[in-house]
């Protein structure tokens, strides 16, 4: 029966219909570049900005007219927050590494819990499986400052305050969620049949996992690290709280505070600014494909 | 090769039963076929035999071993998945070499078996490639090569012909056949078409609502089809059935139909009909047996035609006989219409008589 109606006759080819509706939607596309070409202009322009900031001298950063270009540019900025000669770079160093500390532990623990919640919630029935799945979600229904206080006692009864073991599990409590939600819906469109199919081929349960299913989730995977770090990365407000002797600061509050003992050093605040975003610029650009895989595979049945 | 014995073999949902105390041998080299409806528990069945799921009761053993408790790795047996169920990010060739590998193989000895089983099947020239640039007929091959690579001692199919357009099903359940004839393996094949159990299979169970209904070769389920599922279920078009009701004249008897008109029985099929637990009697008829008169003929029983199907060598005719509907064969060169007056006569050698009331096939005392 399929036969009959399986192909069309070729010998109109494709070429007509593409060619008629690429007319009839040419209007809407272009509207939709305008758009695109403002929200690209709304997003870059503040990070040029910081950039162009960071070459120019203190001077300069204050002027009014402002320079749009800086006429004489300097990485001075940079060599002293990378250097660890003196004493701004050195603390500017000890900030970022435990920003990095931080952010790469709670990423490795946060997917070393996701990826096993999220394949038992996908593939096993067990009693309280819909509840547990949705309390998960407690935690994102609500805004992260409520948790702020409960969260501190919690981690001065534990002995935790002003270490960084109190934000790899206060990042955990927030990434956890959005990861097994995630990459429940990647292990959902995996067939179960592959799993099946291995078992029978001569794998064990976690064979079989391990083989097969793994390496057709690494998308998902790699999305939630990505996420995972970025959200411990930026994350301000727990840092700012927990945290209390200097050299334990993670890079978002280091930056304040550091820069608000000097009469503001413009110049300075952006060139560390820039190299704070550095990692996750590479992070994307490096896995974006990957990252644009996951979100689009895990939402659409193949 | 090996036989495959069921013994009482339950699966429950919590209270439904999805397979319901299922019996059945599969002797070392026969293909057998389960076959049924959506949901009849064949599925399950094979995914018990398999171990990939957890029986609740009964035994199955696979030739001289009892495999209750052993994980699907230690069954010793391969399958073949309705969507195939290739490894997407494996090359053709390390799809075939995954369960040598896992079987710990030395690697010249899976090189040599996977290109023996490559030729088996002509996807030598795919070996290279990922399942997802072959077309649907060649993943079916390749998924058989991953079953056949291993030389296990059963091989389960899983509808393994339903994803395939019409015309690649017939070819490739020719070739099947083929294969079975030529490997004398142990097969158990899951379809719901029932023309792929016929023409493939040395032996089908016919199952429904988790119970085996019949088990036997193709020709004797069609011919002497146990209760009414069976019956219409086996068999293109359908075996009509008649729900009619016996009477007695003295020592004749016959059926009687709502409308009032009444077929005399044979003597075999009297005493038949006489068996039925209450008076309520299902005639079936397969529309070869069934003859259409125009014209009113002794020992025929009047209809109304509802619909002319022709299918180029045979036109199929669908006659309303009060509330049921009787199919008849014709010759395409019989010219009838809708709506027109005819008379339909039975062969009483070549009917059915089922209980009204149990559904069972009507047996002679």
């Amino acid at each position: 029966m399929s036969t009959q109606t399986a192909t069309p006759p070729p010998r109109f080819g494709p070429a007509i219909p593409r060619k008629r509706s690429k007319k009839r939607i040419g209007g809407w596309r272009w509207a939709g570049r305008g758009i695109l070409a403002f929200l690209l202009l709304f997003t870059a322009l503040p990070m040029a900005w910081m950039i162009i900031t960071s070459l120019k001298s203190q001077l300069a950063a204050l002027q009014y007219p402002p320079q749009w270009w800086p006429e004489e540019v300097t990485f001075q900025n940079y060599i002293q927050l990378l250097s660890p000669n003196n004493e701004v770079g050195q603390e500017f160093l000890q900030y970022f590494w435990n920003s990095f500390y931080v952010s790469i532990l709670s990423t490795i623990l946060g997917v070393a819990v996701a990826v096993p919640a999220a394949y038992a919630f996908s593939r096993f029935r067990f009693p309280g499986r819909q509840f547990l799945f949705f309390s998960v979600l407690l935690r994102n229904m609500f805004p992260a400052v409520v948790f702020l206080m409960p969260l501190f006692l919690l981690m001065k009864w534990l002995g935790l305050v002003n270490t960084h073991g109190s934000l790899i599990l206060t990042y955990l409590t927030f990434g956890l969620p959005l990861s097994i939600w995630l990459l429940k819906g990647f292990y959902d469109n995996i067939p179960v049949q592959l799993e099946q199919a291995a078992r029978i081929d001569g794998a064990t349960r976690f064979q079989a996992f391990f083989y097969i299913v793994m390496p057709l989730s690494s998308p998902g995977i790699i999305a939630t690290g990505i996420y995972a770090f970025i959200m411990a990365w930026n994350e301000y407000v727990y840092a700012l709280t927990f945290m209390n002797s200097k050299d334990k600061l993670t890079l978002p509050v280091g930056l304040q505070r550091f820069f608000a003992e000097y009469a503001t050093n413009w110049p300075g605040l952006m060139a560390a600014s820039f190299i704070m975003s550095v990692p996750v610029v590479v992070l994307f650009l490096v896995l974006q494909k990957y990252f644009v895989r996951a979100l689009t595979e895990g939402a659409v049945k193949s | 090769m090996a036989e495959v014995v069921l013994n009482q073999v339950v699966k429950t949902y919590g209270n439904v039963y999805a397979v319901n105390h299922v019996s059945l041998t599969v002797a070392d080299g026969e293909f057998v076929a389960l076959v049924g409806p959506s949901g009849c528990g064949k599925t399950t069945t094979l995914n018990l035999i398999a171990g990939l799921i957890e029986m609740s009761g009964g035994d199955i053993h696979i030739g001289d071993r009892l495999v209750n408790d052993l994980d699907p790795k230690d069954r010793d047996i391969a399958m073949v998945f309705q969507n195939y169920a290739l490894y997407p990010n494996k090359t053709v060739f390390k799809n075939l070499a995954f369960p040598l590998q896992m079987r710990k193989l030395s690697k010249s000895d899976i090189e040599a078996k996977v290109l023996s089983a490559a030729k088996v099947l002509d996807i030598t020239h795919l070996l290279e490639r990922k399942p997802r640039e072959l077309s649907g007929g060649q993943q079916q091959r390749v998924a058989l090569g991953r079953a056949l690579v291993r030389d296990p001692r059963v091989f389960l199919m899983d509808e393994p012909l339903s994803n395939l357009d019409a015309k690649l099903r017939v070819q490739m359940r020719t070739e099947l056949k083929r294969f079975h004839q030529d490997l004398q393996a142990t097969v158990v094949y899951v379809t719901h078409d029932q023309l792929e159990a016929v023409t493939m299979a040395d032996k089908m169970a016919v199952m429904n609502g988790g119970f085996l209904q019949q088990y036997d070769s193709p020709k004797n389920v069609f011919d002497n089809p146990v209760n009414m599922f069976v019956a219409s279920f086996v068999g293109s078009p359908a075996m009509s059935l008649v729900p009619l009701e016996v009477v007695t004249h003295g020592t004749d008897v016959a059926l009687r139909s709502p409308e009032g008109w009444q077929l005399p029985l044979s003597a075999a099929n009297a005493r038949k009909a006489l068996t039925s637990t209450t008076a309520k009697v299902v005639l079936g008829a397969r529309h070869s047996t069934v003859k259409l008169h125009t014209t009113q003929t002794p020992g025929t029983v009047p209809g109304v035609i509802y619909t002319v199907e022709p299918t180029g060598d045979i036109t199929f005719v669908q006659v309303f006989l009060g509330a049921s509907v009787v199919i008849v064969s014709l010759d395409p060169s019989v010219i009838v219409e809708p709506d027109q007056k005819v008379w339909i006569e039975f062969d009483q050698d070549k009917i059915h008589l089922f209980d009204g009331a149990t559904e069972m096939a009507l047996a002679a005392a």
